[in-house]
Order: structure tokens, then sequence, then C-alpha cells
């Protein structure tokens, strides 16, 4: 095994290296799971100009000869389209304990203004990584606070920010206030934290209202930067990230979405979402689901709700994608194929949750016509792994593409595997 | 209530009794004798006696009909027939009760508040209790409640409305908190009501208002009590040849008084009385009322309890929404909290009630009956609260019972104490009268017809409570309702209104129980004198007509004893009822009659023979006993054998975790001192962790609990298998070696700990080697000591001082002589090779480096010095000192030949550690059995479990778990769980305990609605 992986990494060395983005690739052969529940046991799939030009059954499609620069023959191998990781801190921190390395987290409460877009690292030695599981594509997303910003969406690949960009400013990210909970019975602190909480759904509200209105007009003589940054979510074109988990709040998140008329809203989070799939359902709410691989909510509830969930909302018909916010996020991004391979053990189909992943996430962020499957015409965004990419046991990439440009596998941590064993003289 | 001519003569106002709430205090028997009189001396020895009452002398004594003689204080006979001699006060209570007044022997009535000590922001790592004192703020045995005790008439009040008469009264502050001193709840000088000034010596786990540092944890307020035990003994022979120490001294002092231990839980009350068996002391323990939920082991505990009846209030569950939020430990809790007297009465267990924890005084007399209602008796109420807080005590001959020569302390009650409507008229202490509500006052509620002046003609109407009457005035003809006011004042009486169409009040007053208030056909009279608004003077009078129509509530007949579901071991969700688990463990002691044959299945036997495919594998007695091709292995015959199919299934030695910090009670960290080897994370093993059930459908067997990361000597590890059910002590592995807590790097420098702490040495690595180098020395030194002590002979021992005995360095010298093994958290390859190096200097081994992500730089010098290794998979980046962190470092060490297991130190992950281990075939690309080595039979070897488990093989004990799939696979699902040949999970039990719990819940949320309701 280990001898395999040598050569592949001998072979990635000798054939990468020169690869340029104009030139064209054929990958022929693999078995391509398309990313919207569609697989090709033996594909051919064409890249010219960073962009997927054929899609097709090797079986049925006349190739013309020559018509591309590259053939890569990867029978027995499977083709996905790069996995989307939305509401990560990437590029954002390096190691969260030291403090000069956070730049997720504004000053003030609601700030709506602050964009993650100018402050997204394109050199942060985390990125790499995540690429070697096959994440391709990130949204930086701002914490805390109650409006803590707007994301941006980036390729894991570029040399500044503005070449990594895929969609700039895609959506503002709101914590909704949370109904507190008697934390046991008699709870004396609860009346205090009712109070805290009526101010900030005021708060909350008297803003979304001020900005509104301020948003009927185009022009003011005295700009308001945190209304401006508001305008988007009122016409549509940008998001409306709710993060938001229990219940009564996910029930109170709904109800302000319909109040406040918001266009694009995305539930983020949203781990008591079992409970309520007849009311997203009907709202036609799509979810950014909470990390997978958490401990349930409650100490009685099903010890495999979060693993179950993904399954519980596929069969609502509710739109979801995963994520994976909470400790360590940032660095644990990498394992994002295999919350989805957890979801697969629980209930969806492998393919569903490779779209819960890919295409779905794609559709959530409104950067469906350009990435999330392995569609003619969408952006060269993909890569190949020996086994099934949703298996740890089995993710192994071989080439990797972003935007038709073949990606260096490497990274420091392999970096350093590679000097330590040749310490060892282990082969 | 009725009015008729007798009744009402029955309650004829008694102009005997004075409506002043208390008579002086001459009628003591403990007159001040020191003190200076100001004016004439006021002796008083007048008897007084209580004729026609039902008098409950004790308990289980009642006389139907009795008379009570007191005198001076004193009860001088309680009998049938009692001569009542010249010149006694003598009341008639006829149809009222006579009970001794109730003892509380857990109150801090009349304590000062403990004053907080300054807390800084700085840790205070030194005592900031000046003088010869102990060491720890929180120890301080020196304290003695009498010397500050001050009654407290609010207090006093509020107690004898309970019906309290007596109590202990202690500070509930700290650790060791000194002695108690018992006191009656009269007002008087403080003199006078002292009946033991040193009653109890009293502890907790608790440190309290001390802002000291240490302990910051459960365990470690364990191992300062262990270790105070231990100084106190020391010092006793040594007092001379060393220090002075005021604290240890009155420690000393108070060991022959009765101990007094509060806890804040079930499994604490067994902490506490695992101390009290090593140092051989008696604990009386002040529970917290949730005993019922481990009965078996309170019983085991032989120590006699204080329990609360503060039982729950009801929880939020109209919403459903804020109802999912509760826990059903909490739900049952609500349910079943009422009946833990009952419990205890029925397993015989004895017990003392105390009104202590109540937040509302008012719901004592409610609670009390609450809990008969539920299951107590009576009679062992009635003791709980006189002979056996007495007896614990030792007042006995003073208190409790109403006898000749004891206290007089009584109460009188209008009826049955345990009938809800049932009144506390009167609560006498020391013979001193305290009315709590007048029996003497008139029912007053009912129809009259009342007359003011010489024209003005009303119906009234007084309704409301007895002793807070509400009254209408309806003018005949008129439907329009006037409130009046209807005050009483002993016998006067005034009513005001305001009449219709007129400004001002009309006021009456007059008289109860004047002459002439009957009218010839024997109805009542009230009459006086009032004036209009205009200011004239009239007479006015009401007449009695009728009883209310309304029924007014008779709530005199005792209720059924209600419904409750049963306790579950654990007492959450997932828990079972102790029949089911008795069922199980039983099983386990009747081994030969059960077995499991896991038939068709591939075994990773993790030994030579690899992976096998198509093998029936038996279970039996615990053990494996034989592996073979599938189909050839029968049951024995008359064995009932569990046949499971294992067509397409894996069957693999169970995940053991290396690094685990689930089911810890009271912090998982004593991260106060440098080295806290004393501490020992098996005293506070929390069995009902939902984490431990959880990690077992993980495909979990066996955890080793370790102390945390935040000093460079940690504490003592726990090493548990996952018997989901079984107490603490019964999770323990049995005869498993020792193993401590050792840290390195960024937590131990308390470099993430925020702007002030940065105080406690070390703050470098440089520092954390002196440490050990510390350490070690102290206890070489140490051991040296001891041993060279032990030889001396009994003279010279007695003039040479003895060396202190020393949990601390206990437990490095087991460490010395490999006794105890080191599991130390480690990240970068400087530190890991400081420690190498000072271990081989110092003579000790190094087991095991945890976490260790910098473990491939050192791999080498690891091998060499035969020290395993235990890491994530791929964790890194969260701290600086993992920068260098890679997922390969687990391939690398197993490629390096040292011993490497894969671990979680974390709730979550450690129940998908199957997956964890599976990243090291993508990252560095090790075999799907080496892989799988890392999370069973590695750690097995970590932990020194590996001759008994971590393989399939015959002989090797049954903690196994079978797997839907490759257990390596991301889709692989743990199906049963099996330890010690028992299945502690299974994936189809599962499902059924889901159905429970919502049924349970469901249950108990409807009663709750409707008990809420019948409140409201």
């Amino acid at each position: 095994m280990i001898r395999k992986l040598f050569i592949f990494y001998l072979l990635l060395l000798y054939g990468g290296l020169a690869e340029a983005q104009n030139k064209s690739v054929l990958l022929m052969n693999g078995t391509a799971h398309l990313g919207n529940g569609t697989v090709i046991e033996n594909s051919v799939i064409g890249i010219k100009d960073g962009m997927i030009v054929l899609v097709a059954d090797a079986q049925t499609i006349r190739l013309k000869s020559l018509a591309f620069d590259t053939i890569i023959q990867i029978a027995g191998r499977q083709v996905y389209p790069g996995l989307i990781a939305p509401n990560s801190t990437l590029g954002l921190t390096e190691i969260e304990a030291v403090r000069a390395m956070n730049d997720f987290a504004e000053v003030g409460f609601i700030i709506p203004n602050v964009r993650t877009l100018i402050a997204y690292n394109t050199d942060s030695k985390l990125i790499p990584t995540l690429r070697f599981n096959g994440v391709l594509i990130a949204q930086a997303t701002p914490r805390y606070g109650m409006l803590s910003g707007t994301s941006s969406i980036f390729e894991l690949d570029g040399w500044n920010w503005e070449d990594a960009l895929l969609k700039a400013d895609d959506g503002v990210h709101l914590n909704f206030p949370e109904f507190p909970v008697e934390r046991a019975p008699g709870d004396t602190s609860l009346h205090e934290r009712k109070i805290n909480y009526d101010k900030q759904k005021l708060e909350l509200k008297k803003f979304f209202l001020d900005a509104k209105a301020y948003n009927e007009e185009e022009k003011h003589e005295e700009k308001n930067i945190r209304f401006e940054a508001m305008r988007g979510v009122f016409d549509g074109t940008k998001k409306l990230f709710i993060h938001v988990d229990y219940a009564k709040d996910i029930n109170l998140a709904v109800n302000f979405i319909q109040e406040q008329a918001v266009k694009n809203p995305v539930l983020v989070g949203a781990e008591d979402a079992w409970r309520l799939t007849s009311l997203l359902k009907e709202n036609n709410i799509p979810l950014m689901l909470g990390r997978v691989h958490s401990l349930p909510l409650r100490a009685d509830e099903d010890i495999d709700m979060p693993f179950r969930l993904p399954s519980v909302l596929q069969k609502a018909g509710i739109l979801f994608c995963l994520q994976n916010e909470g400790d360590m996020a940032t660095m644990n991004a990498r394992n994002l194929p295999f919350l989805a391979g957890s979801a697969a053990a629980y209930g969806l189909t492998k393919e569903e949750a490779l779209q819960a992943i890919t295409l779905n996430a794609a559709k959530i962020l409104g950067i469906d016509k350009k990435v999330g499957s392995l569609e003619e015409g969408k952006e060269a965004t993909l890569f190949v792994s020996s086994g099934d990419a949703l298996d740890m046991k089995t993710n192994n990439m071989e080439w990797v593409f972003i935007r038709g440009k073949k990606i260096d596998r490497d990274n420091e941590q392999r970096a350093l595997y590679m000097k330590y064993k040749s310490k060892y003289k282990l082969n | 209530m009725h009015f008729s001519i007798s009744k009402h003569q029955g309650m004829r106002f008694s102009c005997l009794l004075p409506l002043l709430f208390f008579i002086g205090l001459s009628l003591s028997v403990y007159a001040q004798e020191t003190f200076p009189v100001n004016g004439v001396f006021n002796k008083n020895h007048t008897y007084y006696a209580f004729t026609n009452a039902r008098i409950y002398t004790d308990y289980e004594h009642v006389i139907d009909c009795g008379t009570l003689l007191i005198k001076d204080g004193i009860i001088m006979d309680a009998g049938e027939k009692v001569t009542i001699p010249k010149g006694a006060v003598s009341y008639d209570l006829k149809g009222k009760y006579i009970y001794p007044s109730f003892i509380d022997m857990y109150s801090n009535y009349g304590m000062p508040e403990p004053k907080k000590s300054h807390k800084s922001m700085h840790p205070q790592y030194e005592t900031a209790t000046r003088g010869a004192y102990d060491w720890n703020q929180a120890i301080k045995p020196e304290f003695n409640a009498i010397a500050v005790f001050n009654a407290d008439k609010k207090a006093s009040e509020e107690y004898r409305k309970m019906g309290f008469g007596v109590v202990m009264t202690l500070q509930k502050d700290g650790i060791a908190r000194g002695s108690a001193a018992v006191v009656t709840l009269a007002e008087t000088r403080e003199n006078e009501l002292v009946l033991l000034d040193k009653a109890a010596a009293c502890y907790s786990f608790e440190k309290g208002s001390s802002a000291q540092e240490y302990p910051s944890s459960l365990m470690g307020a364990i191992a300062l009590l262990r270790q105070t035990y231990l100084d106190a003994e020391w010092y006793k022979d040594n007092q001379k040849k060393t220090e002075y120490n005021a604290s240890l001294l009155a420690w000393n002092a108070l060991q022959a008084l009765p101990q007094i231990f509060e806890v804040k839980d079930k499994l604490s009350a067994l902490r506490a009385s695992k101390i009290a068996r090593e140092f051989n002391a008696h604990y009386i323990i002040k529970g917290a009322g949730d005993e019922y939920q481990r009965l078996e082991d309170i019983q085991e505990t032989h120590c006699s309890f204080i329990l609360p009846l503060n039982f729950p209030v009801f929880s939020n569950v109209d919403d459903p929404y804020d109802a999912m939020n509760i826990p059903l430990a909490d739900l049952k809790h609500w349910e079943m909290a009422p009946a833990n007297p009952a419990f205890f009465e029925k397993k015989n267990l004895s017990f003392a009630l105390t009104a202590a924890d109540l937040k509302d005084k008012n719901d004592f007399l409610k609670n009390l009956r609450k809990a008969v209602e539920y299951g107590l008796s009576e009679k062992q109420a009635l003791k709980s609260l006189t002979v056996t807080p007495a007896g614990m005590l030792g007042i006995s001959e003073k208190a409790g019972r109403l006898q000749k020569k004891m206290l007089a302390d009584f109460i009188i009650t209008s009826g049955d104490l345990f009938l809800v409507k049932t009144k506390i008229y009167e609560n006498w202490v020391q013979g001193m009268r305290y009315m709590i509500s007048d029996y003497s006052a008139l029912d007053l509620r009912g129809n009259y017809d009342l007359k003011v002046g010489p024209d003005k003609h009303y119906a009234l109407k007084i309704n409301g409570e007895q002793d807070n009457v509400k009254a209408i005035i309806l003018t005949a003809g008129d439907t329009n309702k006037i409130q009046a006011s209807v005050k009483t004042d002993g016998p006067s009486i005034s009513i005001s209104y305001t009449p219709r169409l007129e400004k001002g009040l009309v006021r009456l007053s007059g008289l109860l129980g004047a002459k002439n208030d009957l009218t010839p056909e024997g109805k009542m009279i009230l009459s006086g004198r009032g004036e209009f608004t205009s200011g004239e003077w009239v007479d006015w009078s009401a007449t009695y007509q009728s009883d209310l129509t309304e029924p007014i509530r008779t709530d005199t007949a005792k209720k059924e004893k209600p419904g409750i579901g049963e306790v579950y071991y654990p007492f959450c969700a997932f828990g079972e009822p102790l029949q089911d688990l008795k069922v199980k463990m039983q099983y386990a002691e009747d081994r030969g009659q059960n077995a499991i044959l896991i038939k068709n299945v591939t075994v990773w036997t993790n030994d030579s023979s690899g992976i096998l495919k198509n093998k029936d594998v038996y279970i039996n007695s615990g053990h494996i006993v034989r592996i073979d091709n599938a189909g050839h292995i029968q049951p024995q015959k008359g064995a009932h054998a569990l046949e499971i199919d294992g067509t397409g299934k894996h069957l693999t030695a169970g995940i053991i975790d290396e690094h685990s910090h689930i089911a810890i009670s009271g912090d998982v960290n004593e991260g106060t001192h440098s080295v806290t080897s004393e501490v020992r994370i098996g005293d506070v093993i929390d069995c009902e962790d939902i984490s431990i059930y959880r990690q077992l459908a993980g495909g979990v067997t066996a955890c080793q609990l370790l102390h945390g990361s935040a000093n460079p000597i940690g504490g003592q590890s726990g090493l548990i298998k996952l018997r989901w059910g079984l107490n603490p002590e019964g999770m323990k592995i049995e005869k498993a070696d020792g193993f401590i807590k050792f840290a390195l790097g960024e937590n131990v420098k308390q470099s993430n700990w925020g702007d002030f702490y940065t105080t406690r040495f070390p703050q470098t690595r440089m520092g954390i080697e002196q440490v050990y180098y510390d350490a070690f020395t102290r206890a070489r030194e140490y051991e040296i000591r001891m041993k060279a002590f032990n030889l001396l002979s009994k003279s010279e021992k007695a003039e040479s001082p003895a060396p202190r005995h020393n949990l601390t360095l206990d437990a490095l010298v087991e460490i010395l002589n490999n006794k105890r093994f080191i599991t130390c958290h480690s990240y970068v390859q400087s530190e890991v090779n400081m420690l190498i190096h000072v271990a081989d200097s110092m003579g000790f081994k190094i087991n095991t480096f945890t976490h260790i992500l910098e473990g491939y730089k050192v791999a080498d010098k690891m091998k060499s010095h035969g020290i395993g290794a235990s890491t994530f998979a791929d964790w890194w980046a969260y701290k600086m000192e993992v920068k260098d962190a890679i997922p390969y470092n687990a391939a690398l060490l197993t490629n390096m030949g040292v011993v490497t297991a894969i671990n979680s130190d974390d709730a979550e992950m450690g129940r998908r550690l199957n997956q964890e281990a599976a990243k090291s075939v993508k990252y560095g690309g090790l075999t799907e059995e080496e892989a799988w080595k890392l999370c069973t039979l590695n750690p097995a070897k970590l932990l020194h479990l590996d001759n008994k488990v971590g393989r399939i093989k015959a002989g090797a004990v049954a903690d196994v778990v079978l797997w839907s799939d490759n257990p390596l696979s991301v889709y692989a699902k743990a199906e049963k769980t099996i330890i010690d040949g028992l299945i502690y999970y299974d994936i189809e039990k599962d499902k059924k305990l889901r159905e429970e719990i919502q049924r349970e819940r469901a249950r108990i949320i409807q009663k709750m609605i409707l008990a809420k309701k019948s409140v409201r």
C-alpha cells in the first residue's frame, strides 16, 4: 500500500508540474459521480479552458482523436466534483489559540458590513490539507455577534483572494438569538436571560426595519454602511444565513423570515430540524446542517440523531447540505467527505450523501451555475480518488483540478512525512 | 363550617388566653442565673396543664384523651390520668392533638453568613486565613458554631411555624466545617438556648467561601480530606516534635463527636462513605434527596442519613419545544423524589428529615405530607423528625418525646398532622408558648342579616379563608354587590363599606363573644356601634342566618398513594429497571447456563492468524471459549446459548480508548498545584454519563479515564469497562495496573489560560523539567525516610519525629517502583526528549506518551526506551505546539515499532474510533489489520490489559463487538457490544429503549401538566 502511494506520488510529480490551464485533458474510463445523483460507471470527462466540456458514457460516445492534449487513464478510479465546505473559517485563522492569527470575528454586535473577502488568506497552510481530501471550495464565514458580517466563497487555489474568489459577498450571517432554556428545574437565571433575549430580539427587528426603510431609497445624503450592507438581503442578491439550532428558535426564525419577507434565507445548524420538517418544507427553506459528527443535543435523544438527521430531511424533501462548524472546525474541514460518509451509513444513499456536499451545497450558496456537479459548462473543479472518497479508508486523491488547473497534492504535512520517512529509512 | 349552639359554644372565645404572640421569658427553667436583674425578680413556677388532647408522647405512643403537665419548661407528666396540682393554669384542648416538637439536625440557624474571601482576578495559591491554622483555607475544624451563634427571631419563628423546637446549627461552609451546636428555638438569651455546645463535626466536598485555588475539583476535595485525616493522625503522635497547627488539633478533638457529611448527590454519598471506611469514621450523611436512585449501594454504606424534603418543582412543559429540553432524569426525579423517604423506610434504613434546602419554608409541612402520601408511614415520619435526630445528636434524654423530665417542646394542632387542612396552632418551646394561629378564633363565615342604624338593612355574606375572610353586602331588591372589609382582632370586629351612591366609608365596630350575643333562637349576633359617612353614630347588628351555600373545601381525606415509574439503572434515558439489569447480571453469575454463539462471522483476531472468514465464535462464562469453522460449534448440552447469525458481519475485539474524559464527576482537572498525584479519577467516576452508552454504541468496551493536562503531574487514572447500569466501583477494571497522567507544554505553562494565570511555576518548558526533578527527588528521599523510620526501635521512634504520610509522594514512589505507570500528555519533540532524560536520570519509566503529535520526530528514542504512543488520527493546528502535527504520525510510529494507539480525548470522537483508526490506512498506508490494532490491541497493551482483552482467541475475556461491515469503514455500525460475555449494547434493543423513553417522557409530562393545573 505504501509503495503504491509512493508511485502515484512520483507520477504526479512527473506529469503534474508543467500542466497549464489552457491545455485540454480527458479523464478516461473512471467511475464518475456527477454530484446530482447520477453515476456513470465508465465515463469520459473532458476539460478545456478551465471548464468541463464533456461528460459522457465511454460506452456510447465517440471521441474525435486528438481532441484533447492529454488523456489520463483512470479506469477503476472515482471522479467527483470538488467538495464544498460552507460556513467555514478557512483562510481566516491559522492556529486559533494564537490571537494574532485570528481574523474571523470583529468587534460589534451588528456589523453586516464587515467582509471576510479581504481577510481570506490564500497562503494558509491548511488549504492544501483540505484539497488533499477533495475539498476544493469553501465559504469563508464571519463569526460571533448577532449580525457577524458578510461571507464570500473561494476556490482553494489562487495567488491572492481576488484570484481565488468564486463569489464575493454572497451572504450576511445572522446568529439568531437563542431562547433561554431552563437549565435545571427552578432555574433562577432564566428571568434575566429572558430579559436579555427580549432585548436582542427587539434590537434585531429594529435593525431590519430601519435597514429596509433606508434601502428603499437609492441615495442618501449621509451613508449608513451597516444599512448599505443589508441591501442585497432585501433585494434577494445576498443570502441571509440564519444560524440557529433549537426547535423553538427554528420556529421563531421561520417566523422572522416571513415577517421580514427575507427573500433568500438559509438556516445554518438547525440540529432540531427533525422536529419541524413540515414547517421547513412548507416554507421551502434550505438548511446547512450542523456537523454530522457531533453528539445529540440532549441526553434523551436518539444516540444517532446527528448521523441520521440528513436522511430524515432527505425523506422530507428538504434541500440541505452539510457543514462542519464546531470545535477545531477549520482544520477539521478536511473531514467533510466523511461527514457525508456517516450520513450514508445512516440512511442516505452514497450519491445523496455526495450531493449534500456538492450540488446541494452549490445550490444553497447560489454557485450551482458554476460548480457543484460534473456537468458540461461548469468549471472543471474536480478530483479523482483511487477509491470511495466518502470513506476515510479509501479516500485517496490522485488528480485534483481547480478550474481545470491540475493542483499539486503536496502539503507541509506530507513533506514532514517524507522527511522523517527518509530519516528513519522507512519505505 | 356550621354554626349551631353547641358548636358555637365550643368555640367560644376563651378569655383565659390573651392574644399575645408569646408569653414572657419568666416561664423558663433556665433562669439567667448569672445575670443581674433590673427591677424585681420574677420567679414563676406555675404548672400548666393541657387537658383532653390526643397526645403523641412519641412517634409510636398515643394517648387518645390525656393530659400534659409542664412546669419550669420541663414536662412533669403526660398520661391519661394526670393529677393536676392546685394553682395550675389549665387549657382544654378537646379535639386537638399534641405532638413532640420536631428536631432539625441540619440548619444554619443563627449562623452568620460566611465571609467570602477576597476573589481577585489572579489565582490565590495560598490560604488567606491568618494564624496558625491549616494550609488549606477550606479545612477549618477550628470553627466553632457556638462561638458565633446569635439567636435570630425571624428565623426561629419560621422554624417554629414548621413545628420545630430544637435545631442543630452549623456553618455550611468549607470542606472541614468545624463543630455544630444544638439549640432550642425559644426567644430568649442565647445562654438559655444551648443544649449542646459541640454537637457534631461537619464536612462536605465543597470548599465554599475559600478562594484558594486548591482544591478545584471533587477529586481534589476527596484527596484533601484523606490527606488531612493522615496529617491529623500524624500530628497526634508528633505534636510536640513539629510545627503547631491549631486546625489539626481541633480536628482531632472533634473526632469523638458525631460526624456529619453533606453531599450533593447519591454518588457523592457513596464517595463519602468510602472515606469513612478508609479512616474508620462513621458518617451521618446529609443527602440530596436522590438516594432512591441507587438505594442498594446506599444501603451498603451502613451510614445514617439526613434527608431533605425539597422536592423538585415543576418544569416548563406546557410548550412542547420547552419540554424537549427537560431530560428524562429530571422528569422522573420530579415524579419519584417525594418517595425517597419511603424508599429508605422500606429498606429499614435509619434517617432523619430536615427542612434544609427548602427555598420556601412553607413547603415543609406540605412536602412532609407528600412524602407520607408517597408511602412514608406517619410513624416513621414522626420518628425521623423527633427520636431519630435526637438519638443521632445524643439528646434523647432531653428532646424527641413527651416524657417526664424532658423539655416541654410540643406542638398543638387542629388534628391529625398529616391531613392537608390540619393547622399548627401553637408551638411550645422550653415551656414557652408561641402562637402560630389562634385556635380560639371564631369561624365567622356565613350569611347574615345586617342592620345599621334605624333603617339600613342589608344582606351580609362573609366567605373566603377562615383566617382571611372576605365580605359582600347586598341591599334588598338590588343586585349590585358592595365589597366590604371585615377584620377581627381578638374579640373585636370591624366592618367597613361604601354604600351605593355615596362616597367615603361607613365604619362599624363591635365585639365578638360579648354577652347576649345569641338570638333567642340561638343564632349568633355581631353587634356594636358605628359611624356613617356623615359622622352620625348609630347602633348596628348582624344576625347569623345561614351557612354559605358554596361548598367550603374540606380536604380531610388522605390521598391514595400515587403511582410512580420505575427506578432506572442508571437513572437517565437509556437506563433500565433494576429487574432487567439483575437478569443480565444473574446471567453473569450463572454463566454455565448461558452462552453466546456467533455463527458464520468474519473474525478480526488481532493475532497471527489475522482476519478469518466464516467462523463460529462461542462465548461462555464471560470468556471466548472456542473459535472454529462455521457449523462446527454446537452449544454445550443443556446450555442456553443465544445464537446470533454473523453472516456478512465482522467480529472484533472491543475498542479501548486510551485517553478519555467521559464519566467523570466534578471536574477532570485538579489544575491548581503543579503536582497533584494525590488525586484519583477512580474516586469520581460518574456511572450515569450518557457518553458511556453512546460510546458502547460505537463499539467501545473500555476506557482509561484520565486526569486533564493542567499540571505537570496530574492525577491517577481510572480504568473502566463500560458496564452501563452498574455503580462506579462495578465499572472499574478488576486488578488493573495503576496509571497516572503527566503533561507537558502549553497547558502546563498556562499559555492559553488568559492574562491572569502567569504566576504558577512553571511558565516555561525550562520550569517543567525542574518540577519533575524536584518531585522525584523529594519522592526518593521520602521513600528512604519512611523506610528508615520503620526500621527504628519503638523507643527510637518515640524520640524522633515520624515522617508525614504524604499521598502526593506515595504515588510518585509507586512510579519509581514500577507500580504506577505514566501516560504523559505531550506534543513537541524537545519536551518529549526532556522527559525521557528526566526519567532515565531519576530511574523511572514512561509507559505512554499521549497525543504525542510530534512523536514521529522522536520515534527512534521512544522505540529504544520502550515507550508507547497514543495519538490523534488527524488533529492539528489548534494550538501553536501542534503546528507540526501530521496525520502520518500513527503510521510512522507503528512502522518504527512503537506500540501506537489512536485515542479520542473527546466524547464525540470516542464513538467513532474505528473511523479514526481507519485514517492511518489513508495517511501512511497501514494495513487494515495494523490500523485496527490502533484502537483495540495496542491500547490494551499500553494499559497492560492485553493478557485479557484485545484479541479474539480462546481464553480471552469476551469484550467483543459485532459490526455490520468492515469495522474500519465509515459505513460500519456496531450492532452488539459485549463486555465480559454480556451484551451491554444491542442495536435492536436500542430501538425499544427509544420508544420506552418517548412513552415514559410523555406519561410524566402529562402527569406534570395535570398536577400543575390542580395547583393553580
